[in-house]
């Protein structure tokens, strides 16, 4: 098991002994940056900084001196995000700090995707995100999108005001697993159980998995309208996302 | 309370916001009560009752008149002004609110920042005056009138976008703070015309929701512009802002605002904690779970953990939603003068 000091990067062992609570995630996070290179490090203190400039050049500059995309994206981002995700989970940061840090994952991003797309690596998993019919918010949903992209998932974002049939056009045409609504009103939460309903009516219910968040919705809600799962915010979001993934591979015996 | 005469329901409500003695506790909705039920009583539906003076006025007297609260508030949404700025709104049917499309932002930088000439002759801003003079009118001292204006803060998520504007306050907090002097310009200017209308006190609301930023952002950008708004709109200012507020709630008690609307995810004791009788509160009976969801019972022990707290002006925490039963509301008011008796 390796420890903090094995982490050569100053900012990042002082953001884990600063933030980091929970000894599993201490432990997981240790162990994810005392393998990783000095630049992988370098590269995920600077997306926690928030610093899009820093991580853009120092993407580029780790991809041309010849490191593999995938570890740039999983050492130096993806790895950068756990962290931020984390900080705002404990009310350390809260949503400018996050919208910073996701601008710098974009910006490393912007170098790595066309490398993994045209070499056919899959992500672990695709998902189609929406606010639903009637409800313009949208701040949620892209927080979830910021997660959610930052762990490793491809996301198909519909926007706001999007309606059943736009959902479900969006998960048949990118044969999506996962979808996740969001709606901030009272007035719009029932759309969720509408679009659900519009999916079993459709036969499609089964082909995917889904998911719901807001600031009215709650897992009592996300239960009666016969949602998959609910989470609370943008880091329980991505955690409901990989174990419906999960679920989903059992399910089908892979 | 014992010892205090008999009060109309605006001389009540006009005493809990100055926390002097009252014969009981007010009940209050400073941001909206509008249901679909009430506007099918009263022929008074969205999304005309946002924009026509008298069925807003015929829906905002229901709280008093059928759900017995002691105050009547005419503005059902936060799209009146940034309407009148020049934003784009999404009006919907009677069952949603109005909205405005954030994802179509009207400004990028201070300096487009214009509060147009016709701003209190707009339709959508001269309705609600329109409506409180009506109101004043059909009540005069009977019962509280509150106006509402936004608060530059809010202006901000509406004309750059939500996404913008925090993006904005992280990275140039000069320019941040530039823009904010410059928007408060459409709070004061409609807050006055509302005065000049008759609203008893104005309701502010004024987004800095634990659930977006920090505290300390509060401090930093709001904390002044709010006691500037208490030294130029002369009437009582219940500011709102939902979501987890109790980290700045020191701070709000601090500007001289008469009173807060505080959320259902604040503890009423420990708001009451911390604002330590420098402010009044008003709140907070959860919404979606209880108002919406439960019955009567549910809705009776929320008044009462409030009221034990001693809370001054008990209501729901934000807008009423639109399909919440009319016998869910009619319960607050009943509830208080059932636990005052006893």
């Amino acid at each position: 098991m390796a420890e903090l000091n094995d982490v050569q990067n100053e900012f990042i062992r002082t953001e884990i002994e600063e933030y980091l609570e929970r000894p599993n995630e201490i432990e997981r996070i240790i162990d994810v940056f005392a393998q990783a290179k000095p630049e992988m490090q370098a590269i995920a203190a600077a997306l926690i900084d928030g610093d899009n400039g820093a991580v853009d050049e120092m993407t580029k500059a780790a991809l041309d001196a010849g490191t593999d995309a995938l570890e740039v994206m999983d050492d130096g981002l993806i790895s950068g995000m756990g962290i931020v995700g984390i900080k705002f989970r404990e009310n350390f940061i809260f949503v400018p700090e996050v919208l910073a840090c996701a601008r710098a994952m974009k910006a490393g991003m912007a170098h790595i995707e066309p490398i993994l797309s045209a070499s056919g690596v899959e992500p672990i998993g695709s998902v189609v995100m929406g606010t639903v019919k009637g409800d313009l918010h949208d701040i949620g949903k892209n927080l979830c999108i910021m997660m959610l992209g930052g762990s490793g998932f491809i996301v198909h974002d519909l926007g706001v005001d999007t309606s059943e049939d736009e959902f479900m056009e969006a998960v048949e045409e990118h044969n999506a697993p996962l979808m996740g609504m969001s709606a901030l009103l009272t007035t719009t939460m029932p759309n969720m159980g509408k679009t659900i309903e519009a999916f079993i009516d459709s036969d499609m219910r089964e082909d995917v998995k889904i998911m719901v968040g807001g600031a009215p919705v709650t897992q009592e809600f996300a239960d009666d309208m016969g949602a998959d799962g609910y989470g609370k915010d943008a880091v329980a979001c991505v955690e409901l996302a990989k174990k419906l993934l999960l679920e989903l591979k059992a399910e089908k015996g892979q | 309370m014992a010892g205090v005469k008999q009060m109309t329901s605006r001389e009540r409500v006009l005493a809990a916001l100055k926390r002097e003695p009252v014969d009981r506790t007010p009940v209050c909705n400073p941001t909206s009560v509008a249901t679909v039920e009430l506007m099918d009583l009263v022929d008074a539906p969205f999304p005309d009752a946002n924009r026509e003076p008298e069925l807003m006025a015929r829906l905002a007297e229901t709280s008093y008149t059928e759900l017995g609260f002691d105050t009547i508030m005419p503005v059902f949404s936060i799209i009146q002004e940034s309407s009148a700025l020049g934003c784009k709104i999404q009006w919907e049917q009677k069952d949603n609110w109005p909205t405005v499309k954030m994802r179509e932002p009207i400004w990028e930088d201070a300096d487009d920042i214009r509060i147009p000439p016709d701003f209190l002759t707009h339709p959508d801003t001269a309705c609600v005056t329109d409506a409180i003079r009506i109101l004043k009118k059909r009540y005069g001292d009977e019962v509280a009138v509150v106006g509402k204006t936004m608060g530059p803060w809010s202006l901000g998520y509406h004309c750059f976008g939500v996404e913008p504007f925090l993006l904005m306050s992280l990275d140039d907090p000069d320019k941040t703070k530039q823009c904010l002097d410059r928007m408060k310009k459409a709070t004061i200017d409609f807050g006055i015309a509302q005065i000049e209308a008759g609203a008893d006190a104005l309701t502010l609301p004024d987004h800095a929701t634990g659930d977006l930023v920090s505290g300390e952002y509060y401090e930093r950008y709001l904390k002044d512009l709010h006691i500037e708004f208490v030294e130029r709109l002369k009437i009582p200012i219940i500011l709102h802002i939902c979501g987890k507020t109790v980290d700045r709630m020191d701070f709000i008690a601090q500007t001289g605002m008469a009173a807060f609307h505080y959320d259902s995810k604040n503890e009423p004791a420990e708001s009451m904690d911390v604002v330590q009788n420098r402010i009044s509160l008003v709140g907070n009976i959860n919404n979606p779970e209880t108002l919406f969801s439960k019955g009567p019972e549910a809705v009776r022990a929320e008044v009462e953990k409030n009221l034990d707290a001693g809370i001054h002006l008990i209501g729901p925490e934000c807008a009423i939603p639109l399909q919440t039963a009319i016998e869910n509301l009619k319960e607050i008011p009943i509830a208080v003068k059932e636990w005052t008796k006893n």
